[in-house]
């Protein structure tokens, strides 16, 4: 099941400084690493936790992603991440 | 038989070191007092151990391996989250009780998942800190064991068993040697939403039912709410009152003394402070 691979990737970018920094400096590498749909490496790369939770991911792991990887890690932009992901509209990039 | 001599329900909530001065200052002040009054409690108790029941936040398991329930067996440091005035040390531990309960759980139905040398999160940390430290400081030598139970990621476990749990810790503590005084932290909880739009909502009638339930003993009301029901009313931080249910099924028949309870939106939960007495 997919949903386990993204939450995979996600923990490791919570809690493993190498895979952060790919994350930061080779995203298209680290998301060919994965098994994951093309909708899910979308998210990774768009930073779409709210589609990261209709998908099913737990939520401890998606703020985990934010306050890790986010370029403006802070409890302010994760819950506007999150309204914005509520809002009709196209999402965001990073 | 070693005896378990006390209990208390606690919350962990990292927002009091991220954001000290976040709330009124009426109500910040209140809760760092309920953290000095249980650690007042538990000196008067004279312990020799204490199992703080916590979960994991999807940070110290993966999806390698979720176990359903875990003790730590060995060396103990942390917490694993590092946050300002919350640095990671060493904390004391009680191997050979700790490893006992393990052995004895195997041996009558409860298949422990071990941690031999543990790194806890703030579930642990924080109660041990605030709690369990300043007893420490006034020379009370007492060995910290850490217990940590799936209810922040799925699969859940379930109510029951955690009641079971509880069970197993006190029969486990009742076959070890008699000097163990052992007092058991149920540390989480009250309503909050982690990592969802809601995070910043307390719902307070919710955490007063749960308060009353475990002022009242009332094991069996708490056993009976369904995961959906928490989850509704009490968030997915809500799921964290098993950590309670571990310890008020240690301690059947006691009662809770309230300590002190506050709703702090800006702590993003619902604080609340029991001492279980039998």
């Amino acid at each position: 099941m997919s949903r386990n691979v993204l939450e995979r990737l996600l923990h490791r970018l919570c809690v493993d400084r190498r895979e952060k920094q790919r994350f930061q400096e080779d995203l298209e590498g680290l998301l060919e690493r994965h098994r994951l749909t093309e909708e899910e490496k979308t998210m990774l790369r768009s930073m779409d936790v709210g589609a990261m939770q209709r998908h099913g991911v737990n939520p401890m792991l998606t703020i985990g992603f934010w306050f890790e990887n986010a370029p403006d890690p802070t409890p302010r932009a994760y819950m506007k991440a999150l309204a914005d992901a509520q809002a009709p509209g196209p999402a965001r990039s990073r | 038989m070693g005896k378990i001599v006390g209990g208390f329900l606690v919350p962990h909530d990292p927002m009091m070191f991220l954001a000290p001065e976040a709330p009124p200052e009426e109500v910040r002040g209140r809760m760092w007092a309920a953290f000095e009054q249980c650690a007042d409690r538990l000196a008067k108790l004279d312990a020799t151990a204490v199992v703080i029941v916590g979960g994991d936040h999807y940070f110290n398991f993966g999806t390698d391996c979720l176990p359903q329930y875990l003790i730590g067996t060995g060396d103990v440091d942390g917490p694993l989250d590092v946050m300002p005035g919350l640095k990671r040390r060493a904390i004391p531990d009680s191997q050979d009780l700790a490893s006992f309960m393990a052995r004895h759980g195997h041996d009558n139905g409860f298949d422990w998942s071990v941690a031999r040398a543990f790194t806890v999160d703030h579930a642990v940390a924080i109660p041990d800190r605030l709690i369990v430290d300043p007893v420490r400081t006034r020379g009370k030598t007492i060995g910290t064991i850490p217990v940590y139970v799936a209810s922040g990621v799925d699969p859940y476990i379930s109510m029951s068993r955690c009641a079971a749990l509880g069970g197993a810790i006190r029969a486990a503590v009742e076959a070890a040697d008699d000097h163990e005084r052992v007092v058991l932290i149920g540390s989480g909880g009250l309503s909050h939403w982690i990592g969802l739009p809601q995070m910043g909502q307390v719902n307070e009638a919710f955490d007063r039912e749960i308060l009353s339930y475990a002022c009242s003993g009332d094991l069996g009301a708490m056993t009976r709410l369904s995961d959906e029901y928490i989850l509704s009313h009490g968030g997915n931080g809500g799921m964290e009152i098993r950590h309670w249910v571990v310890a008020m099924g240690a301690m059947p028949g006691a009662h809770g003394y309230l300590i002190d309870y506050a709703p702090v939106p800006e702590w993003v939960t619902g604080l609340g402070f029991v001492q279980l007495i039998q």
